[in-house]
């Protein structure tokens, strides 16, 4: 037999799956994916603790770093945060990448043309502005390497949290950058968390419906929560 | 009415490819997108040349044979439809078809037209089976399926090979095929007996050949059968299914 | 044109039918069977050509059972074969309702339906086996239509007056095609197939007078090979396709059946061809084929023409009065539901008779405003949404708000090749099933029985007839690929896919199939007379002439080359339809879908002549051809004249 018809035979011994399959990466990303939904779903609740006031943000802040003290060390639920959602982070990331590279493989030379989908489409290009993003709201707010001139570290008594926000999003570019970033937050988000439907079978119609909905519902109400503070600052009502 | 033509050509599949440009004149509206290859090819033997090759049987619908990419979108610019029925008078205002095989690195020109798809058959053989031998099968009346089932069962098994879906997908994903097919066995009492061995060996197939699913849902817009996305979630829920319960079943 | 410068007459051949009462024959000739015993089956192999539901159901039951398979397609995958396009249903005699039916009435219905020019004893075992058929597929993944309490639906088909046709909404055939080709891509993944995908069958190898393997070639590279086996299976469809405009596939062909015709397998009754009254129209000149609209529309559509010929006034804007539902009218008891070679005939008389509607005059309603009123318009989307859609995509009209517009044409073919009780050719160990073969269905096939012949061909009666066979062959060597006679036999096939590249002419094989096509509906159509007929086989003669010197084939044999793949099988349609109207010219009788116009009762049907035809006619190959006959004898059913009024 020749080779052209040895690789038209449906009995030629198929390759094999990689060996991490892409229905583990996918998961990872599902799972991680919800995880960063919960963190940034708190987060947007903590920082709406601006409208309660200075102190009110900044001993949200505070507790942060010394809750359940002294059953965790100072920082210790900080710490644990910091490490699950770094290793997810990579997780994230890393399986992402390889998807990517995977989609394009199989695809071939030929790639698609003249089609819309913008959800599916913009997820890396979103996915890499909120990595960028993530970079520099820690080096702003949490290490204050490029945060505003007045950026002031925690002491083990007190938080400036609040200060330090409110400094920062006073620069216009800091503020829009965080505009622009919660507008990719939503995109990635609605998609992302209805992509989780499909990724984990959920195949009854009634649910994915509600799925779909509570997706973009919850992308775009923590988005537009958190975009209201660079806002208010510009406003002069947090200051 | 006229048309200008683009069709890819390529003589085997080693050969790089290339575009040929034609111009068909007096065409009916009611002339099929496959007609227009008829006629096609009838000018170009006429001016002595080869004429296109492309796959195409039943012309009904149903064998799945045919499916070209046209400006773009596998079967044509009308929607889940395929491309033995896809008509020139559905085309809106369309003066220029850019014709070209289904595109996927899963599925190599064999020559023009014609693509080499038995990547989906060896999907379908190494899961897509119930291991029920002949004469041994139970009464089919002794095992009741819903009329709800029976006909979801159906929805997905509607599915005609063509693959299609695999051509729009951007990252060349046979999700909705295998998923469709693995949905519509899981539905059924006899096939689903082995569900679990099923889903295993169906994503260990799916992943070998084809790329990963990202929800882009672009199969879900040209697939003949009107196959759901939920096909997809149906291939991971089964799989899940099989990972927890780590059981043939 | 004298019948008897055509052909001769030879000798009365015989089926092998068991010499017991026609229900108790199956059972008989099953008990009669060699077995061969597990641990020797793999030494034996057997070659299916065509994965169609007769060669996957014979494939897999076969390697089921151990032994080895090869298994041939012309198509990219097995589940393409034209068994996919089947759409109303698959017919059992499960009689699980109280509507009075039973395996005898099912026996009644096919023998009757065929105009008593079948095999008594094969109906019944089509109508046994067929209670099996059902319940493999299903447990093998067919989802067919369920009642509200989760037991099997059945609707009704032409040609009889109870419920036993099971379906799975308009797609059947796809449903138990694919099942079907799963089945055998489970084996090719148990390594107990290998699967030959887009290879064509040119030819049969014989030695010794047995089939010892065939002759194929790859029609992505051209390379042409012998294949050797102990026994061949061919059931490689039916001929319908000679007419050019039909019902069947683009690349259904005759050319597996014919070859082996030429290398003596024998071919019934070739000029039973039964036009299907419920496809669409041809609208345009350059169209390739028609598109079948499931027969089973009949059980909610009503056909109508308009009482006035020539009327072209819009269908809705017809009133009742002015219309004519012509079936209900002279076929009362049966109504839109007589068989098919009826409906087939009296839409043509209407057509023929200016009441035909559409832009070119060719066709009549098929009206279901009458339904859609009745039991709404969901109910008549969930039985025929897929149909709706696909006439509607056809034609650019909504079925759901005006009528359907219909026509017959050409569809199922009844002849085939010849074979005994076990499905074995006159070629011992060359063995054939489903349409490619004849046998159940005499002169007319029942609406939803081709579906299930071919199932019980495959799965139920060659895995017990082959190995019968390979019984007496156990322990013989293969035929070696390098023998004088493979080695001959592939010189030939490449000789003649040099010939047909080299003619250098003008036309090509599509033209000439056109024409073939259009000599064929005029003289061997609905209505045939001995002039027509005699007209036609001289136009045949005349195209084919033409054909080997005119012919134009671009490209060269070392590729994927369509248009040689199409002239070769033009060039064995040209033969074959010569033998057709041949053998309807030597039939002096109109039996179900062959009608001789010299042959009809007063009111216009069909005229058996039982004493001097009751016989199958049994075609060699020669010059001229050679008729024998197979004498048919009726038990259980009495010989009547087929009354639907």
């Amino acid at each position: 037999m020749s080779t052209a018809t040895k690789r038209s035979s449906p009995a030629r011994r198929a390759p094999r799956r990689p060996a991490i399959t892409s229905f583990a990466l996918k998961i990872t990303m599902a799972v991680t994916g919800w995880l960063f939904a919960a963190f940034v779903g708190i987060h947007m609740y903590g920082n709406l603790k601006a409208y309660a006031g200075a102190d009110a943000y900044n001993s949200y802040s505070f507790w942060l770093r010394n809750a359940f003290y002294p059953l965790l060390p100072h920082e210790g639920l900080l710490w644990i945060m910091r490490v699950v959602l770094a290793v997810a982070l990579v997780a994230h990331v890393g399986a992402s990448a390889i998807l990517w590279a995977r989609g394009r493989r199989f695809r071939g030379p030929h790639r698609r043309g003249s089609y819309f989908a913008l959800g599916a489409r913009s997820m890396p290009w979103t996915g890499i502005l909120l990595l960028a993003f993530i970079v520099f709201h820690l080096l702003d707010l949490t290490l204050g390497i490029f945060g505003a001139a007045t950026y002031q570290h925690a002491t083990p008594t007190e938080s400036f949290a609040f200060q330090n926000t409110v400094t920062s999003f006073q620069r216009p570019l800091a503020g829009g950058f965080y505009l622009l970033t919660m507008v990719a937050l939503a995109a990635h988000l609605a998609h992302g968390l209805w992509t989780t439907a499909n990724d984990v079978g959920v195949t009854a119609p009634r649910v994915r419906r509600v799925w779909k909905v509570v997706a973009y519902a919850v992308a775009i109400v923590i988005a537009l929560g958190n975009a209201t503070l660079p806002i208010a600052v510009w406003l002069g009502v947090l200051s | 009415m006229k048309l200008a033509i683009e069709v890819w050509r390529q003589s085997d599949p080693l050969d790089k490819g290339h575009w040929e440009r034609h111009e068909l004149d007096e065409l009916s509206p009611n002339a099929s997108l496959l007609d227009v290859i008829d006629l096609l090819n009838q000018q170009i033997v006429d001016g002595g040349g080869e004429a296109v090759a492309y796959e195409s049987d039943c012309r009904e619908g149903i064998c799945g044979a045919c499916g070209v990419t046209v400006n773009g979108v596998p079967h044509g610019p009308v929607p889940n439809t395929p491309s033995c029925r896809q008509h020139l008078r559905a085309f809106g205002d369309i003066k220029r078809l850019r014709i070209e095989p289904l595109r996927s690195a899963s599925f190599p020109v064999v020559r023009d037209l014609v693509v080499d798809r038995s990547a989906l058959d060896r999907l379908a053989a190494a899961g897509g089976t119930v291991a029920v031998n002949a004469g041994k099968a139970p009464d089919a009346d002794a095992l009741p399926v819903t009329h709800a089932d029976a006909e979801l069962a159906l929805d997905f098994a509607a599915c005609i090979g063509c693959g299609a879906c695999v051509a729009a997908c951007p990252n060349g994903s046979a999700h909705l095929f295998a998923g469709a097919k693995v949905a519509h066995l899981a539905l059924l009492p006899q096939p689903s007996t082995e569900r679990g061995r099923r889903a295993r060996a169906m994503v260990d197939a799916v992943e070998a050949e084809f790329g990963p699913c990202s929800t882009y849902g672009e199969c879900v817009k040209v697939c003949p059968a009107g196959i759901d996305l939920a096909a997809v979630a149906a291939l991971h829920r089964e799989r899940l299914r099989g990972a927890l319960r780590g059981r043939d079943d | 044109m004298n019948v008897n410068r055509l052909r001769r007459t030879g000798h009365d051949v015989d089926a092998r039918v068991p010499h017991v009462p026609p229900a108790e024959a199956w059972a008989a000739r099953k008990l009669s069977y060699k077995l061969v015993s597990p641990t020797n089956r793999r030494h034996l192999k057997v070659i299916v050509v065509g994965t169609g539901l007769a060669g996957s159901g014979a494939a897999a039951a076969l390697a089921e059972l151990g032994y080895e398979v090869e298994v041939f397609t012309y198509h990219d995958a097995p589940r393409r074969a034209h068994s996919v396009a089947a759409q109303g249903g698959i017919n059992a005699a499960r009689a699980r309702a109280v509507d009075n039916d039973s395996l005898e009435r099912f026996v009644i219905d096919v023998v009757k339906g065929g105009d008593f020019r079948g095999r008594e004893a094969e109906a019944y075992r089509l109508g046994e086996e067929s209670v099996r058929v059902i319940d493999h597929l299903n447990a093998i993944g067919a989802p067919f239509a369920r009642e509200y309490g989760g037991m099997l639906a059945t609707r009704s088909f032409g040609g009889v007056q109870v419920s036993r046709t099971y379906y799975t909404r308009g797609q059947t055939g796809q449903q138990l095609q694919v099942a079907a080709a799963q089945a055998l891509l489970r084996q090719v993944h148990a390594g107990k197939i290998t699967l030959h995908t887009r290879h064509e069958m040119l030819d049969l190898i014989v030695d010794g007078g047995r089939a010892r393997g065939i002759v194929a070639r790859n029609l992505v590279t051209g390379d042409v090979r012998a294949y050797s086996a102990h026994a061949v299976v061919l059931a490689t469809g039916g001929y319908g396709s000679v007419f050019f405009h039909s019902t069947l596939a683009r690349h259904s062909n005759a050319s597996a059946a014919w070859r082996a015709h030429l290398r003596g397998a024998h071919l019934a009754s070739p000029s039973f061809v039964q036009f299907h009254p419920t496809a669409l129209p041809v609208d345009s000149p350059h169209q390739s084929k028609t598109t079948l609209m499931s027969e089973s529309l009949r059980n909610d559509g009503r056909i109508w023409v308009p009482v006035r010929p020539g009327d072209d006034r819009a269908p809705l804007l017809i009133p009742e009065t002015e219309r004519d539902y012509y079936l209900e009218r002279q076929y009362p008891a049966y109504g839109n539901l007589a068989p098919r070679d009826i409906s087939s005939r009296a839409a043509r008389r209407m057509i023929d008779a200016g009441h035909g509607v559409g832009p070119l005059r060719n066709s009549v309603y098929l009206d279901f405003s009458d339904a859609i009123a009745r039991v709404g318009r969901a109910t008549i989307e969930e039985r025929y949404g897929n149909l709706f859609h696909m006439y509607s995509d056809v034609t650019g009209e909504d079925p759901y708000t005006e009528p359907m517009r219909i026509a017959p044409a050409a569809h199922f073919t009844m002849g085939g090749l010849w074979s005994d009780f076990d499905l074995m050719t006159s070629i011992p160990g060359l063995f054939v099933g489903g349409e490619a073969g004849s046998g159940y269905h005499g002169a007319n096939r029942l609406g939803a029985n081709s579906l299930l012949s071919a199932c019980v061909d495959g799965w139920f009666t060659l895995p017990l007839s082959v190995p019968n066979y390979l019984a007496g062959v156990r322990g013989e060597e293969l035929l070696g690929e390098d023998s004088p006679v493979a080695h001959s036999a592939v010189a030939e096939v490449r000789a003649r896919v040099d010939e047909l590249l080299s003619i250098g002419g003008t036309t090509r094989a599509s033209t000439f199939h056109r024409e073939l096509g259009e000599i064929l509906y005029a003289g061997c159509g609905f209505g045939r007379t001995a002039e027509g007929l005699s007209t036609a086989i001289a136009a045949i003669a005349e195209l084919r002439e033409r054909f080997w010197t005119d012919l134009r084939v671009p490209g060269t044999a070392d590729r994927l080359n369509q248009e040689l793949e199409e002239a070769g099988r033009v060039a064995d349609f040209l033969d074959l339809g010569h033998l057709m109207c041949l053998d309807a010219l030597d039939r002096e009788e109109s039996a179900g879908a062959h009608f001789r116009e010299e042959h009809q009762t007063s009111s216009g049907e069909a005229k058996r002549n039982d004493k001097r035809w009751a016989f199958t006619s049994v075609w060699q190959h020669g010059s001229p051809p050679i008729r024998h006959r197979e004498p048919l004898r009726f038990s259980a059913v009495k010989l009547q004249e087929r009354d639907y009024r």
